[in-house]
């Protein structure tokens, strides 16, 4: 392939400034991991004696974030559920059906990933309040599922682009009913994209601060809203411990992701994840 | 062709052990016939499918012929029944199955592409037609091995598809639609992935398990050699209809339009006036280039102006005493076992082709004058009007 | 022959259809479950939100609401926080085009595993990022430390509880998405283009000003765009990162609701915020509407 060939300056040039710039997106959440063993919380970098403690705290049971862990937890499992649904069926409409309005159910789909979240929030909380479901884990859920849904549908939408519809097609012939071709089929070729969608819906709904916070009440508090209180008003040390699981928890669940996709072994696009794809 | 399979399956059974395996005990035909009346399909206006009319024998081993555009995957795949057709219907022995959902027709399909289940084994592929058919256990892990073993494939039982070449994931699918025995097995163009060397030994496989099973198939493939090599009948399609139905020899020595005589081998088309017909019974045609070239008994006046077209193997140069159309040698290209000579005739309007022959005779040389002429039984007689 | 069970020539016109039938119907079906849930959810309550900014107190129309919002202190919170989506949108284009640009030409293991850094952060909590920021650009952080260390002139830095601290934060929330976007269309770019302009004696910066970024251009545009729109309604970073001259409309909508229960202003400036991303939204899909154009029309001529 012809190109145009680099110079060894501008060679160099790259390689630095792409390294400063990694470097400087991976610190702070190298930072956060190391910290978090450190003995005296948020202090000097690196740290000069390292334990345990902030670990412990976290998870003393009956305290305030073992309780809020529980219910993001709880919370976190709803959301996965909705948007599950929600993702394979407006998927199945999207990706296989001649749907009329496509444009629009896409559009509507689209819609609150792009919409500032805070609109939604205020939205939320204005419909649950008079309801008198502010706090209620089931109206948090339903709220994290207007985020984490438009996600699901857009991996079940890749998903199912991916998989050849002649296989069904296939299956058909040799006498296959749709039941049948369902269940063996394709729900088993859709599984790594199942698994993502889930994982993903989880991970929005666990991390997600904005719409729990609107939501929330003093008594239930999700995780994030606990952890934004304790960054914004109590420096509480164990914050820092909390944000190194939440880590671990985001690079886990992205290696469950890809760990699935390989076994898979055919190709799944990575796209869906981010709503960049559609945009461009 | 039992002397190409010999040779090929080196290492494995042969395709007629094959299907000496899956054959039932019997040894009648398990093919069943299939007729199709009046079969029609338009995509937004675009007939792609105009009217086709065909009646298939049990065991018949059937192929469509067209380029693409010409209907025959389209036709297949109403057969089939994974596209409705606009109106017509199909037959299975008497049965009218035209509503019927594919996997309720109990008929094989073998796809271009294979469509092996990526998800399973190639044991399991296989077997999935079985397990639908609720099949014992026992019996489908018999039956899928006997299959794999006759087809050579025991030592890939365990694999996914993407681990196997692409002749072998073709054996696989192959054996998918074998292995339960459907009485007729479609087949879309299943061998247009492979290489020559390759196709030219499935073709041999996949015509002796028809034979040996009795199978009917219906095959759809854009290769002549390929139509030649396999079929019983061929079915030359043409803008969504079909041309001419008949066998192979029938097809080449007997077209019925100007597009069956081009498109099956090449064909010289020279214009002319169908003279006084002579006693012989045949039809003497007196070319617009000049002389008279005597083709087979046609029905038509005098005075019509028809094509008649002829075979480069069937010109032959003669003296120029008999009746014969005069004229120069332009080229003439040795090619091995015959040359390659191309004649200009006398009084041809120039930019017009040269007439194209094939002999094994001793050639002419360059700028010879000769004369040339053909049996008449192979000389075949079209109205100009008719397209091709 | 079998044949003869059918009457030739029989024609028959259906409407149903036998494999992949009922498409559209099932299609319409499963449709059903999610435009519910968005209408209920999404869409009934942002029509709330509308109609709440539009409410007086007595609860006769009025725009009230929106005149208190765009005049004196609270104009002034909006125009900051344009203000700082604009630097955010320009130093994450800056950014990530370094780096995108960098990624193209690695070597692909190196490139994977640059844009396993990009990505990645974009999975772990917003929170926990802004976080890190913070232990970081503390005035004993890292970055302090170093710079005072190294003695560069002027350290410490004050890098928090400023607009500085607040744009490094969007900028690095923003980065994936200007990354992904960017690597898109430079990925697109035929290096053969670039080959043929040095042939004809092209500097290297002729050629990248006049050949490489107008080809990368719509992309540029698309993650500055996208970027600038994702940053308005933002929050997190801002609160945590922000000093007291550093509110955002989205601050400012949940001061409003949660401690001074003013849900009518607050409605209206989310309206203001829906209003300025439609508007972004709408210049992108008219720039994605004429380049469709241009390419049907290249295609045609």
């Amino acid at each position: 392939m012809m190109e145009l060939p680099a110079t060894r300056a501008g060679h160099v040039g790259r390689a630095l400034s792409a390294t400063a710039i990694l470097l400087f997106l991976a610190m702070p959440i190298v930072i956060i991991l190391v910290t978090s063993f450190g003995t005296d919380g948020i202090g000097t970098f690196p740290p000069e004696h390292y334990s345990t403690r902030w670990y412990e705290q976290m998870a003393a049971p009956g305290g305030n974030w073992a309780t809020s862990i529980a219910l993001s937890s709880l919370v976190a499992s709803l959301t996965t559920v909705f948007s599950l649904v929600l993702g394979v069926t407006a998927a199945t409409a999207l990706a296989r059906g001649r749907l009329p309005l496509h444009a629009a159910v896409y559009g509507l789909v689209l819609a609150p990933m792009l919409i500032p979240q805070v609109v939604i929030a205020l939205g939320l909380f204005l419909f649950f309040e008079p309801a008198g479901m502010l706090g209620s884990p089931l109206a948090i859920a339903l709220g994290h599922t207007v985020l984490a849904a438009p996600i699901a549908i857009l991996i079940m939408i890749s998903t199912l682009k991916g998989i050849d519809e002649r296989l069904e097609d296939a299956a058909a012939s040799m006498g296959a009913g749709r039941m049948t071709i369902a269940r063996r089929i394709t729900f088993p070729l859709a599984t790594p994209g199942l698994i993502a969608a889930a994982v993903f819906s989880f991970i929005t709904s666990f991390d997600e601060f904005f719409i729990a916070q609107f939501l929330s009440t003093p008594d239930t508090r999700t995780l994030p809203v606990l952890v934004f209180n304790a960054l914004q008003f109590d420096v509480d040390p164990t914050v820092t411990a909390v944000s190194a699981v939440l880590i671990a928890l985001a690079i886990l669940a992205l290696a469950l992701v890809a760990l699935v996709r390989k076994l898979g072994g055919h190709r799944n696009q990575q796209g869906g994840v981010l709503p960049v794809e559609p945009l461009t | 062709m039992p002397e190409r399979t010999h040779t090929i399956n080196t290492g494995r059974l042969s395709a007629d052990e094959l299907a000496a395996v899956l054959a039932p005990q019997s040894n009648a035909p398990t093919g069943k016939s299939l007729s199709v009346r009046g079969l029609r399909k338009s995509y937004s206006g675009t007939t792609v499918v105009d009217g086709v009319d065909m009646d298939i024998a049990a065991g018949e081993f059937v192929t469509f012929l067209g380029s693409s555009g010409s209907g025959k995957t389209t036709t297949l795949m109403m057969l089939a029944g994974f596209t409705e057709p606009d109106s017509g219907t199909i037959a299975v022995d008497g049965r009218d199955i035209t509503e019927l959902n594919p996997g309720k027709r109990d008929f094989g399909f073998v796809f271009q592409q294979y469509l092996l289940f990526p998800h399973m084994t190639v044991e399991e592929n296989v077997a999935f037609p079985l397990t639908l058919r609720g099949v014992p256990k026992a019996e489908i892990r018999r039956r899928v091995g006997e299959t794999l073993e006759a087809a050579g494939l025991s030592k890939f039982a365990g694999r996914k598809p993407r681990e196997l070449s692409g002749g072998q994931q073709q054996r696989v699918a192959l054996c998918r639609v074998l292995v339960y025995r459907p009485p007729i097995v479609l087949m879309d163009e299943p061998l247009g992935a492979l290489d020559k060397k390759l196709r030219d030994q499935m073709q041999t496989e996949i015509k002796s398990i028809q034979r040996e099973l009795g199978l009917t198939v219906i095959y759809v493939t854009h290769d002549q050699e390929e139509a030649l090599v396999l079929s019983d009948r061929i079915a030359i399609m043409k803008d969504g209809r079909i041309e001419q139905f008949d066998t192979p020899r029938g097809l080449f020595e007997h077209p019925r339009t100007p597009f069956v005589a081009d498109f099956l081998g090449a064909a010289n088309f020279l214009t002319g006036k169908v003279e006084e017909s002579t006693a012989d019974g045949s039809t003497p045609v007196r070319l617009d280039t000049g002389g008279v070239l005597k083709a087979r008994a046609h029905p038509c006046a005098p005075g019509q102006r028809v094509r008649a077209a002829v075979r480069p193997g069937k010109l032959r140069l003669v003296s120029a005493e008999e009746s014969c159309c005069s004229g120069t040698v332009e080229t003439a290209v040795y090619v091995g076992s015959l040359t390659r000579i191309t004649v200009r005739l006398d009084g041809a309007a120039p930019g017009t082709a040269p007439l194209r022959i094939e002999t094994a005779a001793a050639p002419p040389r360059i700028g010879e004058r000769v004369c040339v002429t053909a049996d008449r039984e192979d000389v075949s007689v079209f109205d100009e009007s008719d397209g091709g | 022959m079998a044949g003869t069970a059918l009457a030739p020539g029989k024609v028959r016109v259906k409407t149903t259809s036998a494999m992949r039938g009922h498409r559209s119907r099932i299609a319409l079906v499963n449709a059903v479950p999610v435009t519910v849930f968005l209408l209920v959810l999404f869409v009934y309550p942002i029509i709330g939100v509308l109609s709440l900014s539009l409410k007086g107190d007595n609860g006769a129309f009025t725009l009230h609401w929106y005149a208190d919002a765009l005049s004196g202190a609270n104009l002034s919170v909006l125009v900051s926080t344009l203000r700082i989506s604009a630097e955010t949108a320009v130093l994450s284009l800056l950014v990530g085009f370094v780096l995108a640009h960098a990624i193209a030409r690695m070597r692909p293991v190196f490139a994977a595993l640059a844009m396993l850094i990009v990505v990645v952060p974009h999975f772990i909590s917003a929170l926990v990022r802004t976080y890190g920021w913070i232990i970081m650009l503390g005035e004993h952080g890292l970055i302090n430390s170093l710079a005072t260390s190294v003695h560069l002139p002027g350290a410490p830095y004050s890098l928090l509880y400023n607009e500085t601290g607040v744009v490094i934060g969007t900028t690095s929330v923003m980065l994936p998405y200007t990354v992904l976007v960017l690597q898109g269309v430079m990925r697109g770019v035929d290096g053969r283009l670039l080959a043929a302009a040095a042939g004809f004696g092209a500097s290297r910066f002729t050629i990248f000003t006049r050949i490489y970024l107008p080809l990368v251009a719509p992309g540029i545009g698309t993650a500055g765009l996208l970027s600038f729109i994702l940053c308005l309604g933002y929050y997190i970073t801002p609160a945590l990162m922000g000093g007291d001259k550093q509110t955002v409309v989205a601050a400012l909508i949940d001061q409003q609701v949660m401690k001074q229960d003013q849900w009518n202003s607050a409605a209206a400036f989310g309206v203001i915020l829906l209003l300025l991303t439609f508007a972004g939204l709408g210049v992108l899909g008219l720039a994605k509407l004429r380049r469709k154009k241009t390419a049907a029309r290249r295609s045609s001529s």
